[in-house]
């Protein structure tokens, strides 16, 4: 399973809110969808769901134009709400036939994922009774009981405490296990690094930054040297490396060129006492800054 | 047309599930009962099955005068006329009269004092006491009797001329504008009241559910068109059955009642409404309250917050009130085809009010019935379609209600 948009572009009224997007996703994979406020990611999203046409641009799934009929999508907004005064197997069952299911069938799912997330003794419920972080695992249910091909998880960590956490966790990667098409859109950089293979950075409606997260990585210049030593000061004074001191107290070894590597790791360890020393490898949260950080 | 139907079940649901429509609609069915037995159990109004009542409580009435003379005639009279009374005719002075009735002996005493002059004495004078004006009918019949017998009349004929009465009938080649009133002036209200609330309701309704961001799970989960139709659809149907409920009440409870009502000829041409002009009501009803409430739903797609409903909504509310008084206002006056009744039978958002009132009222051209109910409903698909464009724009859009020219922006690039 591949999904395709294809120079998608989007204008309300005068602003223009995406610039041709054109991103790829795998199903068995998880896809991250980052940027800033305001970059365009729910408009993307949306367009996505087709809640509203693109002004241009092709959405496909496996090379065809998606067909809506076919293909279900769940969704996780960002702005969380259900029903707060409806009992929450009502809601959930009526938002299950919503997406095309039977009644039964949805009430038989429904009360599959309850049980998987510990809400069981909840189902008749009103939602408002609830705690924030237990509404959240409501809304989840909406998003997967109709068993879609594509899963939109929109900050689906913020507001859970680290038990809850896991247990998403858990359940996101279940879902990539089932060969689904996973995408994730959060500012919680770790998630995406644990979670997501590819990912899209998207800045003033365009894609900025797009591949397999490995490769973005890789592609950095390995220039620089992460050094952890109980001789710290010393080596700093050091005259014949180019140093620097990072805020968390490594030291950042900066190198002529990428082939010195192996020389100057040497010459460290024949010096000084050393813990660790690795090369530095950008994380997402840098990169992030990088291409996200600019001009919106 | 799967999704539409889940939709209408859910909405319609909510409202058979909310305890406050339930309640009022018990509530009315319970007061119009109260009203429909009163009758029968508080004993007023005219006797059931038009039998005579049985008065049990025989009061004795004393027909005095110092002259005996012609008194015996007059009592019998007497007797005749107040069949609730014993009457027992007297020669006694006006102070043992007096006494008879102060102290109980006697309800009420006439002390006639000369052929066209009596006095009246009874203890507490009731506020419904009508005995003085039957007993002056009486007297005056007596007199009149007797001054044409006496003028060479036999009794028979002077009898004959006092008693001839004045045939007449009133035959209205139109309406009967005097008997449709009151049953017209019932529909129309209804309408209007019935429009009015739910129109609210399906703003609110909305509102709501973009107040609590459901809205960001229904708009992705549902077509616009399926939600704004289920959601009005449901409204109508639920207004409807409380409709029903309400009047298919009044009716049954009527006609269990029908035989202590008799005589009541406003409440009687209230039931006695031709079912033509029922199947009107349905029409007009059914098209007016979804012009009305696709108009509220968009409104209240435009609204981020439940506080901004009531300003927005204004504008549509302040159409359907001027509607309804034009239209009370020319069924009072008595003129029902003046020419703001007949602008506004084809103007979409009066027509419900107008053109059913002058269907009621007076006589309209079935081809007039026709074009104004044809106006109606393409307004209707046009407005639902419009409306539905408007809450597919409107619901994503958060802050400020937007301008209505920022809406039809929108539309046109949607």
């Amino acid at each position: 399973m591949r999904l395709e948009l294809k120079n998608i572009e989007k204008s309300f009224g005068e602003k223009q809110v995406l610039k041709g997007i054109s991103i790829s996703a795998e199903g068995g994979r998880a896809f991250g969808l980052l940027g800033r406020n305001g970059a365009g990611k729910t408009t993307t999203i949306r367009i996505l769901m087709d809640v509203f046409p693109p002004d241009c641009g092709e959405i496909l799934m496996d090379g065809q134009p998606i067909d809506y009929n076919n293909i279900q999508i769940g969704y996780l907004p960002e702005e969380r709400g259900l029903y707060p005064k409806k009992k929450i197997m009502d809601q959930l069952v009526y938002f299950a036939t919503l997406k095309g299911m039977e009644k039964a069938g949805a009430v038989r799912a429904i009360g599959y994922w309850l049980g998987r997330l510990g809400m069981t003794e909840y189902a008749d419920k009103r939602l408002d009774t609830l705690s924030k972080g237990n509404q959240q695992k409501i809304q989840l249910i909406t998003a997967l009981a109709h068993d879609p091909q594509i899963v939109i998880l929109d900050e689906p960590f913020s507001g859970l405490d680290p038990v809850n956490a896991m247990l998403l966790k858990d359940v996101v990667k279940e879902e990539i296990e089932k060969g689904k098409i996973v995408l994730f859109s959060s500012h919680q950089m770790n998630y995406i690094e644990e979670f997501c293979d590819r990912i899209a950075i998207l800045n003033g409606g365009n894609v900025v930054l797009h591949g397999d997260l490995r490769e973005i990585k890789r592609n950095y210049v390995r220039d620089k040297l992460i050094v952890r030593s109980l001789q710290a000061d010393k080596i700093l004074k050091d005259t014949s490396f180019n140093t620097s001191a990072s805020e968390n107290g490594d030291i950042v070894v900066y190198l002529a060129s990428p082939e010195r590597k192996q020389d100057i790791m040497e010459e460290l360890t024949g010096k000084y006492d050393i813990d660790e020393i690795k090369v530095y490898e950008p994380s997402l949260n840098d990169i992030f800054v990088e291409y996200a950080g600019g001009g919106v | 047309m799967k999704q539409f139907i889940t939709i209408l079940r859910f909405e319609l649901n909510s409202y058979f599930k909310n305890k406050i429509f339930v309640g009022i609609t018990i509530f009315l069915m319970a007061a119009i009962a109260v009203v429909m037995f009163f009758p029968r159990f508080s004993g007023t109004g005219d006797n059931a099955d038009g039998e005579p009542s049985e008065i049990s409580d025989q009061g004795v009435m004393i027909i005095a005068s110092e002259d005996l003379s012609g008194v015996q005639a007059v009592g019998d009279a007497f007797a005749a006329a107040f069949p609730g009374y014993e009457v027992r005719v007297v020669s006694e002075g006006v102070e043992t009269v007096k006494e008879s009735v102060v102290s109980g002996e006697a309800q009420c005493a006439f002390f006639l004092t000369g052929p066209t002059s009596y006095t009246y004495f009874v203890n507490n004078l009731s506020m419904y006491d009508t005995n003085t004006a039957i007993a002056d009918e009486l007297l005056l019949n007596i007199y009149r009797i007797n001054a044409m017998t006496q003028g060479g009349l036999s009794a028979e004929e002077a009898s004959g001329i006092m008693s001839a009465v004045m045939e007449h009938e009133i035959q209205s080649l139109g309406k009967d504008q005097m008997q449709n009133f009151f049953y017209t002036y019932i529909m129309i209200f209804a309408l209007y009241m019935v429009i009015l609330l739910y129109g609210q309701m399906v703003a609110t309704n909305v509102a709501t559910e973009k107040s609590s961001r459901a809205m960001e799970l229904l708009i992705t989960s549902a077509k616009p068109t399926s939600m704004m139709f289920g959601k009005v659809i449901a409204s109508c149907l639920a207004g409807l059955i409380q409709l029903i409920a309400v009047f298919g009440s009044a009716f049954l409870f009527f006609n269990i009642n029908r035989g202590y009502w008799e005589g009541n000829y406003i409440v009687e041409s209230i039931f006695d409404m031709p079912l033509e002009l029922l199947i009107y009501m349905l029409i007009f009803f059914i098209l007016g309250f979804f012009i009305y409430a696709f108009m509220y739903g968009a409104i209240g797609s435009t609204a981020s917050k439940l506080e901004d409903i009531n300003t927005s909504v204004m504008p549509i509310t302040i159409i359907f009130i001027v509607a309804f008084f034009v239209v009370i206002f020319s069924m009072t006056s008595g003129n029902i085809d003046n020419t703001a009744m007949l602008v506004c039978s084809y103007i979409p958002f009066t027509s419900p009010m107008a053109m059913f009132t002058r269907i009621a009222m007076s006589s309209v051209p079935f081809y007039e019935i026709i074009i104004s109910i044809a106006i109606l409903i393409v307004s209707v698909l046009g407005i639902g379609v419009l409306s539905a464009k408007i809450y597919r724009v409107g619901v994503l859009l958060y802050g400020t209600p937007p301008k209505l020219s920022a809406i039809i922006k929108a539309i046109k690039k949607a």
